[in-house]
């Protein structure tokens, strides 16, 4: 069976309209809060679609502008997971697809984004998801030790996906060559997927 | 953690009580036995084909995290089955050889809990950590990693076999002191003066090896493991503990090559920083546990 492009992308995208909770509690009964804070959102793939997305955008403008994400990226999650009970349950699902659709189309346009603005970026996608994170935690789990999990793989996944991308596209590539035309065309799956994802979320 | 012990009172009929209550109570624990034993506490019937099969309890959880089964048969000596939230299910294997699959379920069973008591062991990851920072990579890590697990496994075997002895307490203690010793060392090489373990770091990751090794041991100590099933469990454990370390070596290896390839690096003013880290943290786990020992006198 062939696979078509689009069918595989709204299978992504209703999947990804289709996640609840995170089941990452079997981890966390078995070795505690910090490792369900650092497992959690691996669980969970608007976490993994988002964060691996920052992370190539950052990765394509540079070393020199994407390690401000080192410390910005975990201080958002930070931020976003004690937000958490201000936001409550409220959906961050039209905020993710907002966000995944607008760093698609920056990578897809090979856009040149201002350092100041690339933090912005990844900090408020941080916010969004560690606010997503907090808002699934229950009375038991101890807060201090999830933080300090979720931090450390925010950390984890953004600085290895920046310096992936740095080693795969280097900046000395022209625009033309394959590799600058594979991470354009990664942005321009990942803007579908968020362009389908909030049609999804918008339509339901 | 809760003891449950079965007698054999004939054969295939059991009688069977809480040596060791669990903290959440006996009556909460969802205890399953193999699906031809009847049990109603205190008494179990396994019928002629006795007691053999899978045991379950599955809402084992942080509250308890491990429960050890002991079958004490009519003929032939106790046994002893370890269910823990890492392998919630565990073989019964009989008194007769075990089988290929009472193999695997031992393995799955130790190697699950040798890489939960690694990546539990902040201690261990600390050491393990400061020895990366002194030595760098290449095949001076490989050697160092290779010397801390030569040490930890012979300490470990000798001392889960009872070759060797050493109080919790003060072990732990000295764990926690032989990470400060890491921490003056980084400090030093930052100072640009060699220090012992920038000279010799397969020796004194072995020598320290063989003092963590000992407390790796502390873990299998109390689950009253039967002795023919002791060098099985301690091969698998160690597996566990090797790909736990493993996974973690790694793990720090990429993230100094990622932060290479960004140009990220500690700034000067900073590079003591990590260093006095370590040894603040392992000096407040050296005086918490030195508190222990001298409680417990």
């Amino acid at each position: 069976m062939k696979l078509k492009p689009v069918r595989v992308l709204m299978a992504v995208a209703i999947l990804l309209t289709g996640t609840s909770a995170a089941d990452a509690h079997v981890v966390a009964a078995r070795l505690g809060d910090f490792y369900m804070g650092a497992s959690h959102p691996l669980t969970d793939l608007q976490d993994v679609v988002l964060w691996i997305a920052t992370g190539v955008l950052a990765g394509t403008l540079g070393a020199s502008k994407g390690r401000w994400l080192i410390p910005v990226f975990p201080i958002g999650l930070l931020v976003g997971l004690s937000l958490a009970p201000v936001f409550g349950t409220v959906s961050t699902q039209l905020a993710d697809a907002t966000m995944m659709l607008a760093i698609g189309m920056l990578l897809a346009a090979a856009a040149q984004v201002p350092t100041l603005v690339l933090c912005a970026i990844a900090f408020a996608v941080a916010v969004i998801r560690g606010a997503a994170n907090g808002a699934e935690l229950g009375p038991e789990t101890d807060r201090l030790l999830f933080a300090a999990g979720l931090a450390c793989v925010g950390y984890g996944v953004v600085t290895l996906t920046m310096a992936l991308t740095v080693v795969f596209k280097r900046t000395s590539d022209s625009v033309t060559s394959w590799r600058a035309i594979a991470v354009r065309a990664l942005g321009g799956w990942i803007g579908a997927i968020g362009l389908m994802m909030a049609s999804l979320v918008l339509a339901s | 953690m809760g003891v449950l012990e079965f007698r054999e009172v004939r054969p295939g009929a059991f009688v069977g009580r809480w040596s060791i209550e669990p903290s959440i109570g006996a009556s909460r624990v969802d205890l399953r036995m193999p699906p031809h034993c009847f049990l109603r506490l205190p008494e179990m019937n396994c019928g002629e084909k006795g007691l053999v099969g899978p045991i379950t309890i599955s809402n084992l959880g942080s509250n308890m995290s491990v429960v050890l089964i002991k079958v004490i048969p009519i003929e032939g000596e106790p046994r002893s089955y370890t269910i823990s939230t890492a392998n919630p299910v565990v073989s019964v294997l009989g008194t007769g050889a075990p089988t290929l699959e009472a193999w695997v379920e031992l393995a799955k069973t130790y190697v699950n809990y040798g890489i939960d008591h690694i990546l539990l062991g902040a201690d261990h990851l600390l050491f393990v950590l400061g020895l990366i920072w002194i030595v760098g990579g290449g095949w001076r890590l490989v050697k160092t990693i290779t010397a801390f697990t030569i040490g930890h496994s012979a300490s470990l075997a000798a001392a889960a076999f009872g070759l060797i002895g050493v109080p919790e307490r003060p072990l732990n203690a000295c764990i926690a002191l032989s990470i400060a010793f890491i921490g003056v060392e980084i400090v030093k090489q930052q100072r640009g003066e060699t220090g012992l373990t920038a000279r010799y770091p397969w020796i004194v990751a072995f020598t320290f090896g063989l003092v963590h090794g000992i407390g790796f041991a502390g873990a299998l100590a109390g689950l009253g493991l039967e002795r023919r099933l002791l060098p099985a469990a301690l091969l698998f454990f160690n597996v566990g503990v090797e790909i736990g370390q493993l996974a973690f070596v790694l793990l720090v290896l990429a993230l100094i090559w990622a932060h290479r390839r960004l140009d990220a690096v500690v700034p000067r003013w900073g590079e003591a920083v990590p260093a006095y880290l370590i040894g603040s943290v392992s000096m407040f786990w050296f005086f918490g546990r030195l508190a222990r020992v001298f409680a417990a006198i």
